[in-house]
């Protein structure tokens, strides 16, 4: 700060020496102007040489004195200027000293400035000299750099000029020839006035250049203002996003990288064929919660969104909170959405890019939009009309024109929604199992639709069985659940169901997996939803896989591939199965970060070669499977056998079939 | 000065790759907000605002005569400055300017 205030009082010292010399400029040249009008002897001068002398030394030991304590940037090149013109400055003086008395004299009316008298052209030699020496003074306050350049180029041209016009001027003045004395100081002057020309134009030029460094020098904000300008919520919003941008791009690929130059070989945590491609955590945000749902955006393949319940430790949290992560940007999530609630289920819009919709544990049905902040931008009522249980499974279903948001839970409602209308639901449901024994009410854990299927729909419930329900009344059944079918094989809720994806030459659309807190995973065939029973019918699964120790939490088909799906369980693996290579063992069994139960999995949208897994410990595990989710052209067939084997042989597999039971409880 | 606000800049100067970063409010001249990392202290830190100011000057008056009097033309959005020792990553917006220094392994 000192050396800055020091600047300051040097820029302002040059300043007020530009000023004076400006001015004895100003009155130069008007006394230029006098002199060339009229032509008077030298006589006029009185020789003050005491005074000059006085003028010269005071000025001299000025020039000097800027130049020793100039100390800082711009003046240090000054520095050296001074010392090096100074030993030129003083020799010029005196040599010109005693050439000539005229010279200093009207040196001294010049500056002065109260004589105007004019100078006879023998005097103009000695304006020259007074020229030079009077540069010596007005340079060397402050533009030390020019002054060293006119310094010498006067030196040289003056004194060609002096001896000239000594030797012609005296001529001159013995011969009263006022064309030929004009003309010469005419030659003369011109001379002088371009050489003073340039010299005012550097001056300027300086003075300008002086302000701009002024101006342009970095202040330091005083701290009022910097509390005002930290307050500015735009401030935020600008870090927030340039934040963002910077952790995407130290990701990125290194493009300088020169692959001649050898590196130590990293060492490749390869875990077989499926790679875990990153881990998303945020201290902030997903510390000590647990992972309830997870989604891919269909819009931007890199986009993945997970909801999250209640931090148990920090009772000023948000209860429920949702964060989208990318990819590209592992330090931190690329949105983060706040609910009053856990929030148990997220689903992205497949046909809105912005919009995130999640069902909470009040019941709420929440929607968030990314251009807004933290808070939902709609959400459904908390009244009898909406769900007042916890909403653990949603599905958008329908077409870009007509869509409707489904969402179940536990206590066997079923409502339709329009996006833009979460005042109420379009409709409600209840599905009451009439023909329990216990009670009518229908515990939903987990519904899905079947692809291209908007009216018909399969819920599982937490006693383990799954059941077909209606949305609307259609030829041949009624709305509402069919208790009649029941899917029974499960020996605990069901947590996971899925329909096989409509991709591919053969259709499964039939087929769909549930998992369960026993331990097992199911595939069964549906039965026609043509000819609906109307006396209880149980329908056992085509096929069970059993290799699993702990519950397990979800399974999904893979979108391309048909013959594949993945499963995760509660000791924390994952679990890729390819029935075509193998229906007893998983084709990888991969150990997910600390062992704690995996809650979700969920294929990304695109082609499928990854898969999103959350996870009780909040984190968002995302692998990478390579090239076994691309199906060869023969799959789709191999499948159809492999099913058939399956139902073939359904009495001799370890299909846990209701009649099957016993016989192996009896082993 | 918002926790939030707090908040995010320690994450990105503790950041394991990342220098310091300054942030800058524009305008003739640019003031420094706020800085961290010894790169950017002192008067090397002033010399930084500078040099980083004119940069953006240079490209965005380097744009504008490109672009001609087209409407709004083109607004420099990230600059990425590769050297052999760090990365230097400059955005700017209307109002303020963020600058990390970083070293990419």
């Amino acid at each position: 700060m000192s050396s800055t205030a020091e600047r300051r009082q040097q820029i302002e010292a040059k300043r007020a020496k530009l000023a004076e010399l400006r001015k004895a400029r100003a009155d130069r040249q008007k006394s230029d102007s006098d002199r060339k009008s009229s032509e008077t002897s030298a006589g006029s001068f009185t020789p003050r040489n005491n005074d000059v002398d006085d003028l010269l030394s005071s000025i001299l030991r000025e020039s000097r004195g800027p130049g020793a304590t100039a100390g800082n940037g711009y003046l240090d090149s000054g520095e050296l200027t001074p010392s090096s013109s100074m030993p030129g400055t003083p020799s010029m003086g005196t040599s010109l000293l005693p050439s000539s008395l005229s010279g200093r004299a009207s040196r001294n009316s010049d500056f002065a400035s109260s004589i105007g008298t004019t100078l006879a052209p023998s005097i103009n030699s000695a304006t020259d000299n007074v020229m030079a020496r009077e540069m010596v003074p007005r340079f060397l306050p402050d533009l030390i750099d020019i002054e060293q350049e006119l310094f010498e180029l006067p030196t040289k041209k003056e004194r060609v000029i002096y001896n000239k016009e000594v030797q012609t001027m005296e001529i001159e003045v013995e011969t009263p020839n006022n064309e030929a004395e004009t003309l010469q100081r005419g030659v003369s002057e011109v001379d002088i006035e371009a050489l003073q020309a340039a010299r005012d134009r550097e001056l300027e030029e300086e003075s300008v250049q002086l302000d701009k460094e002024i101006e342009e020098e970095i202040r330091e904000i005083p701290p009022e203002e910097l509390a005002s300008i930290l307050a500015a919520p735009e401030l935020l919003e600008f870090v927030d996003s340039t934040t963002k941008m910077f952790y995407r791009a130290i990701h990125d690929y290194d493009p300088t990288r020169d692959y001649r130059v050898g590196t130590e070989a990293g060492s490749d945590e390869s875990e077989g064929r499926v790679k875990r491609v990153c881990e998303f955590f945020d201290e902030r945000y997903t510390k000590n919660r647990s992972i309830t749902d997870v989604d891919w955006s269909p819009q931007y393949p890199e986009l993945s969104v997970a909801s999250y319940n209640k931090n148990a430790a920090a009772l000023n949290e948000p209860d429920g909170i949702v964060a989208v992560w990318n990819l590209h940007l592992l330090e931190r999530p690329e949105f983060v959405f706040h609910s009053q609630s856990d929030v148990l289920s997220v689903t992205f819009s497949p046909f809105h890019s912005n919009l995130v919709f999640g069902g909470t544990y009040s019941g709420q049905i929440l929607l968030w939009d990314n251009r807004s902040k933290h808070l939902p931008v709609l959400k459904t009522p908390l009244s009898a009309s909406g769900h007042t249980h916890p909403v653990y499974s949603m599905q958008m279903v329908g077409t870009q024109n007509a869509h409707n948001l489904i969402t179940s839970s536990t206590d066997g409602t079923v409502c339709s929604w329009l996006v833009d209308m979460l005042a109420q639901p379009q409709e409600t449901q209840e599905l009451i199992h009439a023909g329990h024994n216990k009670t009518g009410e229908v515990a939903i854990t987990i519904m899905d639709f079947p692809d291209n299927e908007t009216t018909a729909f399969w819920v599982g419930t937490e006693e383990g069985n799954v059941y077909q329900a209606n949305r609307y009344d259609r030829a041949g059944a009624k709305a509402g659940l069919n208790q009649y079918d029941v899917y029974k094989a499960h020996a605990g809720p069901v947590m996971g169901l899925h329909f096989h994806p409509t991709s591919g030459s053969v259709d499964f659309s039939d087929l769909f997996l549930t998992s369960s807190v026993d331990w097992t995973v199911k595939l069964w065939r549906t039965k026609s939803l043509a000819k609906p029973s109307t006396t209880p019918h149980v329908i056992s699964p085509l096929y069970s896989f059993d290799e699993s120790d702990d519950p397990v939490y979800d399974v999904k088909w893979h979108p391309t591939h048909p013959a594949v799906f993945g499963a995760v369980d509660g000791s924390g693996k994952f679990d890729l199965w390819n029935l075509n290579m193998d229906t007893e063992v998983p084709v990888v069994q991969t150990s997910v970060g600390t062992g704690r139960a995996l809650n979700k999995l969920q294929w990304d949208k695109k082609d499928g070669r990854r898969a999103a897994i959350g996870g009780s410990d909040g984190k968002l595990y995302i692998y990478d499977i390579g090239d076994m989710a691309i199906p060869r052209e023969s799959e789709w067939s191999d499948l159809q056998k492999t099913v058939s084997g399956m139902v073939g042989g359904g009495a001799q597999t370890n299909g846990l079939v209701d009649g099957d039971v016993r016989s192996i409880a009896g082993r | 000065m918002t926790p939030e606000l707090e908040q995010t800049l320690a994450l990105l100067s503790s950041h394991r790759s990342v220098l310091g970063y300054m942030l800058l409010s524009r305008g003739h001249p640019v003031s420094i907000i706020r800085h961290t990392g010894g790169v950017f202290d002192g008067e090397h830190g002033k010399k930084y605002a500078g040099v980083i100011a004119r940069i953006v000057e240079t490209v965005q008056s380097g744009l504008e005569e490109i672009n001609g009097n087209e409407n709004e033309g083109d607004d420099v959005k990230f600059l990425r400055i590769r050297t052999k020792r760090h990365e230097l990553m400059i955005s700017p917006d209307g109002r303020y300017l963020l600058a990390v220094l970083h070293e990419p392994s």
